[in-house]
């Protein structure tokens, strides 16, 4: 078989147009992600009984299993359970309407929760006790000192791992393929197998993937430069 | 058509599948023998800055953290009887296990590459220059003084990249490799109960997972432990 080069290009000409539904499938899980992250970290933040727990486990269980896994459980697990609700209150809507990339941007959500927990904890963790003392003195409340001292500073020192998650989570995406959502990886498996030129495609869905990972980097590099400027220096 | 959820298969399929652990762990333990001593290879041009093979090394590592492994098994998979294809040999009818040990092996070596870069940036320079004070040659010091340093340092990471190493390899089962995704695959087809299946799968990963998770911190405490005792100036014996 000979390798062709000009279906790189054509291969990823049809790829590029599935950027935007890719770039949906990393941000939004990120996006609900950091809202399910917050609310372990008020959990942990105030140990609520029970919650804690339970909290744990979220997070310990969804960083130490394969993020496929998370999607195959939301994928076949929902819709049964959303058919009987529907059929219970008569809404009249089967699950086979939600399209498969609501489901894979559901479970990616909780993946992210679990990682974004880690990471803000871990930011929290890194501040020095002084802020916290010092906030306190000047008569802030506790939830004044959480949202405008803690959170802030614990965000900041966080970006490095908040790209590394957006990154990962671009890499995670090309797993929808395996459920048949045309996203980048899915539309090389197409096209491949359309024209029998698999190596080609899949060295197209590679350059795609490194040219937005190198732009994510570039930007992570701006984000942290223009952070460091809150950081007041020399007085 | 799928049959109704049944809870007693999930405790059915869980030693199916643990029949197909050593399938996964000898993946991962290869790829990650492999993946480090590449990764050691990989490092020393970064850590010396050695023009030319540096900015390759440099390229290689940036493409394999800049891709996703999804598509990196592919490109191996259909890549080496391409390769091979041109020297006249046909390897089109290999196993895939090989194909998913090169892969991992290639991606935990940028890896680890990063990782041991970091630990060596972590020791301090007054080590390398006291090595050279009493003598040691350039690849004495590296080796004797500040690689063993390094790696306790990197300790920690090193354990984070083998358990993503092992949530990695549950992707091995979409080029073929009979692992314990791949049989989870074969189950389902035999079966008809996916979401058992599925949950039986998420069982023995973090079951292993949480086994490493846990080796792993009582080795870092151990390895750490002879560590941080400071030596003072009266613990010498200066007569």
């Amino acid at each position: 078989m000979q390798f062709d080069f000009p279906f790189i290009v054509s291969a990823m000409k049809e790829m590029v147009k599935t950027i935007p539904l890719t770039l949906m499938m990393a941000v939004l899980p990120i996006v609900f992600g950091f809202l399910v992250a917050l609310g372990n970290i008020i959990v942990r933040i105030f140990r609520i009984k029970g919650l804690v727990a339970c909290s744990r486990f979220y997070v310990s269980f969804f960083r130490s299993t394969p993020a496929i896994l998370h999607i195959m459980l939301i994928y076949l697990g929902i819709p049964p359970v959303a058919d009987q609700v529907s059929s219970f209150f008569h809404l009249g809507w089967s699950a086979n309407e939600i399209p498969v990339s609501m489901f894979v941007i559901m479970a990616l959500s909780l993946t992210a929760g679990a990682y974004l927990t880690e990471i803000i904890r871990s930011g929290i963790l890194a501040m020095d006790t002084g802020q916290v003392e010092a906030a306190y003195s000047i008569g802030l409340t506790y939830s004044q000192t959480f949202r405008r001292v803690i959170l802030p500073q614990a965000l900041k020192v966080s970006i490095p791992n908040f790209t590394n998650l957006g990154i990962g989570f671009l890499h995670t995406t090309s797993i929808a393929a395996i459920v048949a959502v045309p996203e980048i990886t899915g539309t090389a498996t197409i096209v491949a197998s359309d024209n029998y030129a698999f190596l080609e495609a899949f060295i197209g869905a590679a350059i795609i993937y490194w040219v937005l990972t190198l732009i994510l980097e570039s930007a992570n590099g701006v984000l942290e430069r223009k952070a460091a400027r809150f950081q007041g220096g020399t007085l | 058509m799928e049959k109704a959820f049944d809870m007693n298969m999930i405790g059915d399929f869980v030693p199916t599948l643990t029949a197909y652990l050593p399938v996964t762990l000898y993946i991962l333990t290869l790829s990650l023998l492999f993946g480090f001593v590449l990764g050691l290879f990989l490092a020393l041009p970064r850590i010396y800055n050695i023009p030319i093979v540096n900015q390759l090394a440099k390229v290689y590592i940036s493409f394999f953290r800049g891709t996703p492994i999804m598509v990196q098994l592919f490109i191996v998979f259909y890549g080496i009887p391409a390769l091979t294809g041109l020297i006249g040999i046909d390897t089109s009818k290999m196993d895939p296990f090989y194909a998913a040990v090169a892969t991992y092996a290639l991606s935990n070596a940028a890896a680890a590459a990063e990782i041991i870069r970091a630990g060596v940036g972590s020791v301090d320079k007054g080590q390398t220059e006291a090595a050279y004070s009493i003598g040691l040659s350039g690849s004495q010091a590296f080796r004797r003084i500040v690689l063993p340093q390094a790696l306790v340092q990197a300790f920690p990471n090193m354990g984070n990249m083998v358990i993503s190493s092992l949530k990695d390899t549950s992707l091995a089962f979409s080029i073929g490799v009979m692992d314990m995704s791949g049989r989870g695959q074969t189950l389902i087809t035999s079966s008809n109960h996916s979401l058992e299946v599925y949950i039986a799968l998420s069982i023995v990963y973090y079951a292993v997972a949480v086994l490493f998770e846990w080796f792993f911190r009582v080795a870092e405490k151990r390895i750490k432990k002879n560590q941080t005792r400071i030596v003072t100036v009266f613990d010498m014996n200066i007569h």
